[in-house]
């Protein structure tokens, strides 16, 4: 990738925020919502796909980083009266502290295993959640106090997205990634070719924690009330997954055009059947996953309309 | 070390309950202990039950099936329908629900996984999660998130002067028990289970001993299946379900045979009645112990694959 | 060359048992500097388990390997590569969904800046003569061409020590000719240390400066290879008794 390359995708990336700046003036709070999930759900496909692309650990739980964000953020908010976005960066942290936490043994699990326990890990997090009432108020939820932010949460969500694509396009092309691949591919010849498996699979882990657990922070704040089924619900995983794989897992521009292109789908066909549009998804997840193992820009390589690998 | 770390983590109620002033020792808390662990014991065999469904496929194919819970939350269903729709006895209707559950096993196999066995081993995990999503939210069209329950011999059994067991949980475990024992002997005696088990040793070998291993491959779905839908229609008399509780029953049966040793049976009874124990104990000691149950499956998941990545009983290279 | 002594490793006394098999059973020898050895021995006599046990990716019941005056059994993989000791597998291990290039870039030393390492893959690329290739999967390449690039990936980081396990298995006669020429320039032109295993006489006896054979877990002879060809015990572990 030559400095031109670079310069002409940030050109390009600058322009989506030009066009995302002129959502909020332009269109009604509920379009605004709309694209403020829509980039949310650009960042967690594209924290997904740190562990899970490049890395190839598929995790099944990784909306225990997003809950956790929402929970921290709410608790500093509401219980210790921080400002929202001081708790927002704050989240962060928690998050990749968590992603220490409970990468040190999960990381030791290979394949099935980690992503099984993956979703234990979330299950069991939503559990405590629920019963940790002293911390989190329990299955009440919490509840901010209610005022109009539309506005500052959707630029607070533009802001994490750029951050989230710049750091996932570095991800994407630079040795760091290549060395995430090489865990993927042959775990035991990365380890035997200099890469400290350990370090880069909790590093993996810990930057495709951080930026859910920011987005679910400032999503929290925006919805103005959490509570412990709908942070901790297994369906935003899915959403992050199936969105990554649609379009491309081990891309950078594979999880954009993956929640883009099924996230405008979902909200579409959500309005119209609100259940069958969930039945569908699971037997897409189906047929990506049989047929399409590698996405869309897996589909463009194959016919030689995108070059092979991420660095040239 | 794996035995170490079971001890601790069976005397870790109690030092939560003796903390937290729910233990007490007399004769009237020992009497509801010996009740609970027996209550467990019996949970654990249905547990252990749908749980060997998991297993076999794991054994014979290598293929996680993440979609198990959703089987054994849709033969709840299946139980429900039978008992409200058509009048059946819920048991009775096993005659015919269990091998409804078989077809659909079988068809799953045919169609879904028999082209990735022996591929990736995470392209059948996502296909099977694909899966359980869609049987989730086609249950949930019909019937809704609302919990069902059936009304199933509600009553109890004195069985001495202290102990009590639910009648619908002693029926459940006799009858899991039956269910086991038959899987077993058809394991052992019939010439299809020797086939299988064949497959599970080496399936290289069983194809060349001309087994068509496809076929065989879908019958255990098919029997796993139909293990998992018995484990539901058995769930189904004793507790309230509703679609989502699947994800609960497939981590359940997941640490089981990760407790007992992956693709091995005897392992997973062995592993089943050890997780419905420590449910049991869990719910009884602790505060607010009912609701923590879920963890002791996680728990006990995380820290025997770290610890002892075989299980119980599975072989030692894997 | 001028003719040296210099050891540049040394295996002391190393053994690895799985269960009741001793795989590596208490072998010893002494790796010259700057030269061309060989590591011989019929099927399961313990060859490749010794090269994991010089590499980290087993763990030494007992024994050391020194290295620069420091034993280095035991360290992780990542730190004996790190320390210049590189290998190749027995099976190719090249990633097979990552572009050549990819391939070679993964093993750079992230000490060296990248454009550095990028140069550094494109000399080697030459080298082998996979530049054609470089945007091409590694799983798209022949057999013989992955073990090439194997081999080039290998070089990434200018190791002291290079440890080929079997480079010859599985490459025609061609492309095996270019190899050993490789091996013999980086011997000879930059006074790398190399290990070989092979099975191929050819290859061993007319390419290696010293040979160790092994059977049952433990070094049975060494010698240069007219002394190996003639040595008895060599001939009984290879054809048993008379």
């Amino acid at each position: 990738m030559s400095t031109r390359d670079n310069w002409r995708n940030l050109g390009f990336l600058a322009g989506w925020v030009v066009l995302l700046l002129f959502v909020p003036p332009t269109f009604s709070i509920y379009i605004r919502s709309f694209f403020m999930f829509l980039m949310m759900y650009v960042i967690l496909s594209l924290s997904w796909n740190i562990i899970s692309g490049y890395t190839g650990y598929i995790s099944f739980g990784h909306v225990v980083f997003y809950g956790i964000g929402t929970y921290a953020t709410a608790i500093l908010v509401v219980d210790y009266g921080w400002h929202w976005i001081m708790a927002v960066a704050a989240s962060g942290l928690v998050g990749a502290i968590f992603a220490i936490l409970i990468g040190y043994p999960v990381l030791r699990l290979k394949g099935p295993y980690f992503a099984i326990a993956m979703l234990g890990a979330a299950e069991g997090t939503r559990v405590i959640a629920i019963n940790w009432v002293s911390l989190t108020h329990g299955a009440d939820g919490i509840a901010y106090p209610n005022i109009e932010n539309s506005f500052e949460t959707y630029i607070a969500m533009l802001v994490l997205m750029v951050i989230a694509v710049i750091v996932a396009y570095w991800v994407g092309h630079s040795r760091f990634g290549i060395r995430l691949n090489a865990i993927r591919e042959d775990e035991i010849a990365a380890e035997s070719l200099g890469v400290n498996t350990t370090f880069y699979k909790m590093a993996a882990l810990v930057l495709s924690a951080i930026f859910p657990a920011m987005a679910g922070g400032i999503q929290g704040y925006k919805t103005l009330y959490i509570e412990p089924e709908s942070e901790f619900f297994i369906l935003i995983t899915i959403y992050m997954k199936l969105f990554a794989m649609f379009g491309g897992k081990g891309t950078v521009i594979g999880p954009v055009l993956g929640a883009f292109i099924l996230y405008s789908v979902q909200e579409y066909t959500w309005i119209r059947f609100p259940t069958a549009h969930l039945i569908t998804f699971g037997i897409f997840i189906i047929l990506v996953a049989r047929f399409m193992p590698r996405g869309l820009i897996g589909f463009a390589v194959d016919r030689g309309w995108a070059r092979k690998g991420m660095v040239h | 070390m794996l035995a170490g770390f079971l001890v601790i983590a069976y005397s870790l109620p109690f030092a939560i309950g003796i903390y937290t002033e729910n233990v007490f020792f007399d004769r009237q808390w020992l009497a509801d202990l010996a009740t609970v662990v027996l209550n467990g014991v019996m949970q654990g065999g249905v547990y252990a039950m749908f749980a060997v469904g998991l297993t076999m496929i794991f054994g014979v194919m290598r293929i996680i099936n993440v979609a198990h819970g959703e089987m054994v939350m849709l033969g709840a269903y299946l139980s429900w329908m039978s008992f409200f729709w058509l009048g059946f006895d819920p048991l009775l209707a096993m005659v015919f629900t269990l091998p409804i559950a078989f077809g659909l096993g079988w068809m799953i196999q045919k169609f879904l996984l028999n082209a990735v066995v022996g591929g990736p081993e995470l392209t059948p995990l996502l296909m099977t999660f694909g899966l359980g999503l869609a049987m989730i939210y086609a249950v949930e069209a019909v019937f809704t998130t609302d919990f069902k329950s059936i009304p199933y011999a509600p009553d109890s059994f004195q069985l001495t002067e202290t102990i009590v067991v639910g009648k619908s949980r002693l029926i459940s475990f006799v009858m899991a028990l039956v269910i086991s024992v038959g899987v077993f002997m058809f394991l052992k005696k019939h010439r299809i289970g020797k086939a299988i088990r064949a497959t599970s040793q080496n399936a290289d070998v069983a194809m060349v001993c001309g087994i068509n291993i496809y076929g065989i491959y879908m019958v255990t779905s098919g029997i796993s299946a139909a293990l998992a839908v018995a484990g539901g229609v058995l769930v189904s008399i004793q507790f309230g379900f509703n679609p989502e509780t699947g994800i609960i029953y497939t981590l359940q049966a997941f640490a089981i045979i990760v407790l007992g040793g992956r693709g091995h049976y005897i392992g997973a009874m062995i592993g089943g009645v050890m997780l419905a124990v420590m449910e049991s104990l869990i719910s009884f000691m602790l505060p607010n112990g009912t609701a923590l149950v879920e963890i002791a499956a996680y728990g006990l998941m995380i820290f025997v694959l770290l610890i002892r990545p075989r299980g119980l009983m599975g072989p030692k290279t894997d | 060359m001028a003719e040296t002594n210099e050891i540049a490793l040394q295996v002391k006394d190393l053994k690895k048992h799985f269960g009741g098999i001793k795989a590596v059973d208490g072998c010893s020898f002494d790796l010259p500097k700057g030269k061309i050895s060989g590591l011989i021995g019929p099927n399961g006599s313990g060859k490749t388990t010794i090269f994991n046990l010089m590499t980290g990716v087993l763990g030494a019941d007992s024994g050391e390997v020194v290295y620069r005056g420091e034993n280095i059994v035991n360290l992780r993989p990542y730190q004996v590569f790190n320390k210049g000791i590189s290998r190749t597998f027995q099976i190719t291990r090249i990633y097979r969904e990552m572009t050549v290039f990819e391939n070679m870039l993964s093993a750079s030393s992230m000490r060296v800046p990248e454009s550095e390492a990028r140069e550094q893959a494109e000399k080697l690329m030459e080298f082998v003569t996979l530049t054609p290739l470089r945007g091409e999967y590694g799983g798209n390449l022949s057999y013989g061409q992955q073990k090439l690039l194997e081999f080039a990936r290998a070089l990434m980081t200018d190791p002291e020590i290079i440890l080929l396990d079997e480079p010859a298995a599985g490459v025609n006669r061609t492309l095996l000719q270019n190899l050993l020429a490789h091996i013999h320039h980086l011997q000879e032109e930059e006074g790398k240390t190399i290990l070989i295993i092979e099975h191929d006489m050819n290859v061993i006896m007319n390419h290696c400066e010293k040979i160790f054979v092994m059977d049952y877990g433990v070094k049975i002879a060494e010698g240069l290879p007219d002394e190996i060809q003639n040595n008895e015990y060599v001939i009984e572990a290879y054809f048993g008794h008379k």
